[in-house]
């Protein structure tokens, strides 16, 4: 093979330079996170070298009630308190949820399921209507998308913080703030299916004379039931996690029981909340994959 | 009784699908439209239940003007109006039956079909419906499970189940093959003859619209070039609505040796 | 449709007509969802009267939002979306930096098996745990403050950046790879040219994406009283402090609106490349679905 003379190099094409698009997200990146990173009024101060450092100082009293594994004396403590929190005081044998992370257990269940369920059953027509196919006009897809990204732009504890306002401190504001995070969470991934679907049933439905519910009815939902199935379990999950920071807000579940021992600097307590937590959020996951894994 | 009246349809990227259509259909006529693809017989088809709006001109179908409809008539007209499509368009994930019964959906009141609660006649009619072409061992098993064949038959099923006046069916063998093509042609013969509904068929195999039809029209770039008896209809009109020679891709047989 | 039928032919349709058969798996769930539903709906230590009230209490909300009306705590509420915003960055940077390499080490078409196995498993765990579990966890080493937000944020986004990013590794196309190994090139090469090129811009929009995340999740984390909008709404409602409930609300909104859709832009522009064909090509789609629509 002949290498080409330099006359035909020179016409070669110059390597293109990078787009702005790619200078503008390199600068703005680096800009962003040093910024935000920064130890002064707008960053937060974080310094990834001074962190082992900091480790150091850390708060004694804390690290001993939340970790002090090492102590004989601090695992059984830790052990009963533990035991404690799922038996009968009087005959230590006998299953009882009558204590405050017992109860707080029960009640983050509890309220996990009513939001699961009924955020789910609004879910899936609003997702329905919350693509072009469903909402049939421009008007009420716009409106629909409006409402769906307010919906998910507040976080669950924010929405929490409202229906504590708004029905009192207890556990049905848990119950509503995270029906309103399930239909967050299950309408996104919902419509996103939708528009993916096939249309050919839709058309027969029209052409056989049925309503426009009628026809979203038969001909959409069979085909998203699989995939809506699916992102309801999900959103058991995250109700389920998410259901530990309502108590802090006065929203009822177990993160009242995290909130009690954290506001009497009881981390002793803490820790066995959030592992009794832990173990829950852990189980429920494993099973929630495993059936979702059959769904689709 | 279908009447098209300088009938027009322009696409918003400005093809014009069809071109002053004028012609009438009897009612229980078989008539099978040819002609290649894009020269208007979908557009055609779908004018009549309304699913393309007519540009200009009109569609009359028994004594409803189609392009004035409002949306509650429109449901009107179109349950009198089965469609049979060429990629079947069944729900797969839901049963035969289910199936079937979309094509109540227009008598249905919405609570029962929001809970999948069909009355009793409704699903009596839909069986009836399945037993007319011969499938209704299928009825539970899902949509999905079925041969191609299969499922367009149940697709004319679906449209029977709307007690039809008049049978549209677009392009409904394209998707099967030569033997199974028979078939679902000869099912749709039999409804024809045994239940007298009007039935209008886009096909492009001339060997089949011979064999089938009562009267063949043929479309070319959306205007009418041939209208008669399918017994008139030999190569040389194929040839002019083609406005090309024939080839083996036209004829059902000529797939067959491929 | 009704002709009338022989016997015989009466006879042979009952054979055929199958039994409708017992729909097992749909009872399963509807009685099992059922159950569960009035279990906690009937135990639970709820006041559901109070659901009546929501229409009067929204209204006297709103009164008291309308009465309180300043703007005065707007500068403060804006700092507190921003210090949430700023944790949200620093968390998805730590996870963006530590997750990276994890990502091959954990797809099976480029790792070995046992790697994957083990980095999985960790990555699993990272995302298992909280977020609210890692802050509490993490709080006695680095304070009531947002870097220890930023830090349990940082380590769960190793896990779900790690794990997804992964997915997408192990969803290339094979060609490049072995066309990279055929002309003689290591492993890291490999890397280089034949996965980098085909996973990056879907992995960095999803790094976007856990950014949008992240700010919902360090308005949460705020409930600790670590900073950020959450603790500022947090201490606002405790206070009963309805300009400021009013005003940290529809910073919230407003703020995240802006972020995500921002946001969704760039991951667009990341994925389909520059402006150009595909654009045309997609909109000519859009408008034949439009047209083929009815209304």
């Amino acid at each position: 093979m002949q290498r080409p003379a330099d006359a035909s190099r020179r016409a070669w094409p110059k390597k293109p330079p990078p787009t702005p698009f790619a200078v503008g997200g390199l600068i703005g990146l680096v800009v962003f996170s040093l910024v935000t990173s920064w130890d002064w009024i707008l960053g937060i101060g974080f310094n990834p070298l001074a962190l082992p450092g900091e480790f150091r100082d850390s708060n004694p009293a804390m690290v001993e009630g939340l970790y002090n594994v090492t102590d004989a004396a601090w695992r059984e403590s830790y052990v009963d308190r533990l035991r404690g929190a799922f038996t009968d005081p009087d005959s230590p044998w006998v299953l009882s949820l009558d204590s405050r992370i017992g109860r707080g257990l029960v009640e983050t269940v509890q309220i996990a399921v009513l939001a699961t369920i009924v955020g789910s059953a609004l879910a899936l027509p609003m997702s329905i209507y919350n693509t072009r196919l469903g909402a049939a006009s421009s008007t009420r897809l716009a409106i629909s998308k409006a409402l769906n990204n307010t919906i998910r732009s507040i976080p669950d504890v924010i929405w929490a913080v409202l229906f504590v306002v708004l029905v009192s401190t207890g556990a049905l504001a848990g119950v509503l703030a995270l029906t309103m995070f399930t239909i967050a969470v299950v309408v996104k991934l919902t419509s996103d299916i939708i528009d993916g679907i096939d249309m050919g049933p839709v058309e027969a439905a029209r052409a056989a004379g049925a309503s426009h519910a009628a026809a979203m009815r038969t001909a959409v939902v069979p085909q998203i039931l699989p995939g809506y199935a699916s992102f309801s379990l999900y959103a058991f999950e995250l109700n389920l996690r998410g259901a530990a920071v309502l108590g802090f807000v006065g929203a009822g579940g177990i993160g009242q029981a995290m909130d009690f021992y954290w506001s009497r600097l009881d981390f002793e307590g803490v820790s066995v909340v959030v592992f009794v937590f832990l173990v829950l959020v852990i189980v429920v996951e494993r099973a929630s994959i495993a059936v979702r894994k059959r769904l689709v | 009784m279908i009447t098209f009246d300088k009938a027009s349809v322009t696409y918003p990227g400005g093809v014009r699908a069809l071109k002053d259509l004028s012609l009438t259909v009897g009612d229980g006529e078989f008539v099978v439209i040819v002609g290649l693809s894009g020269a208007g017989k979908s557009t055609m088809i779908r004018a009549v239940n309304g699913l393309v709006p007519l540009t200009s001109g009109s569609v009359t179908v028994n004594d409803w003007s189609v392009p004035e409809l409002g949306r509650r008539q429109m449901r009107d007209l179109r349950a009198e109006v089965g469609m049979i499509f060429q990629a079947f368009n069944l729900v797969k994930r839901t049963t035969v039956l289910n199936n079937v019964l979309m094509g109540r959906l227009h008598r249905v009141p919405l609570w029962r079909s929001l809970l999948g609660a069909y009355a009793a006649g409704d699903r009596e009619l839909a069986m009836q419906c399945l037993e007319l072409v011969e499938i209704v061992e299928k009825a539970y098993v899902r949509a999905s499970n079925l041969s191609g064949g299969q499922q367009q038959r149940v697709g004319i099923a679906r449209a029977l189940a709307q007690e039809p006046k008049v049978i549209l069916a677009d392009e409904p063998v394209a998707s099967l093959d030569p033997p199974t093509s028979h078939v679902v042609m000869k099912y749709l013969q039999r409804i024809n003859r045994e239940l007298g509904i009007t039935t209008l068929v886009n096909l492009h195999f001339l060997d089949l619209a011979r064999m089938y039809a009562d009267r063949v029209i043929g479309l070319r770039e959306g205007e009418l070039v041939f209208d008669g008896p399918g017994s008139d209809a030999d190569e040389s009109v194929f040839e002019d609505i083609y406005g090309r020679s024939l080839t083996a891709d036209d004829v059902l047989e000529g797939q067959a040796q491929l | 449709m009704t002709r009338t039928e022989t016997p015989a032919e009466e006879r042979l349709r009952e054979q055929l007509r199958p039994e409708k058969p017992f729909a097992r798996f749909r009872w399963t769930v509807t009685i099992l969802l059922a159950a569960a539903f009035a279990w906690s709906a009937l135990t639970i230590d709820a006041r559901w009267d109070r659901l009546a009230q929501i229409p009067e209490r929204t209204w006297n909300f709103l009164g008291l939002l309308i009465q309180d009306a300043s703007l005065g705590p707007l500068v403060i509420a804006l700092e507190a979306m921003w210090e949430s915003v700023a944790i949200a960055w620093v968390a998805t940077l730590i996870g963006v930096v530590i997750s990276f390499p994890l990502i091959f080490l954990a797809s099976v078409n480029v790792a070995n098996r046992w790697v994957v196995l083990v980095v999985r498993q960790v990555l699993n765990l990272f995302r298992a745990i909280p977020e609210i579990v890692l802050a509490i966890a993490f709080i006695p080493f680095f304070g009531l403050n947002p870097v220890t937000a930023a830090v349990a944020m940082g380590v769960s986004s190793i896990g779900t950046l790690g794990k997804l990013s992964a997915e997408i590794v192990e969803g290339i196309d094979r060609g490049p790879m072995e066309a990279v190994a055929a002309s003689g090139g290591g492993w890291l090469a490999k890397l280089r040219w034949g996965v980098l090129p085909q996973a990056m811009p879907e992995i960095a929009a999803f790094w976007l994406y856990r950014f949008e995340i992240n700010i919902r999740v360090s308005a949460v984390l705020g409930v600790l009283g670590i900073g950020g909008i959450g603790t500022f709404l947090t201490q606002a409602a405790q206070r009963n402090y309805y300009d400021r409930i009013g005003l940290g609300l529809l910073v919230v909104i407003v703020v995240t609106m802006l972020i995500d859709g921002a946001s969704a832009r760039l991951r667009r522009r990341i994925i389909n490349g520059p402006p150009g064909e595909l654009d045309q090509k997609r909109e000519a789609a859009a408008r034949v679905q439009i047209s083929g629509d009815e209304t």
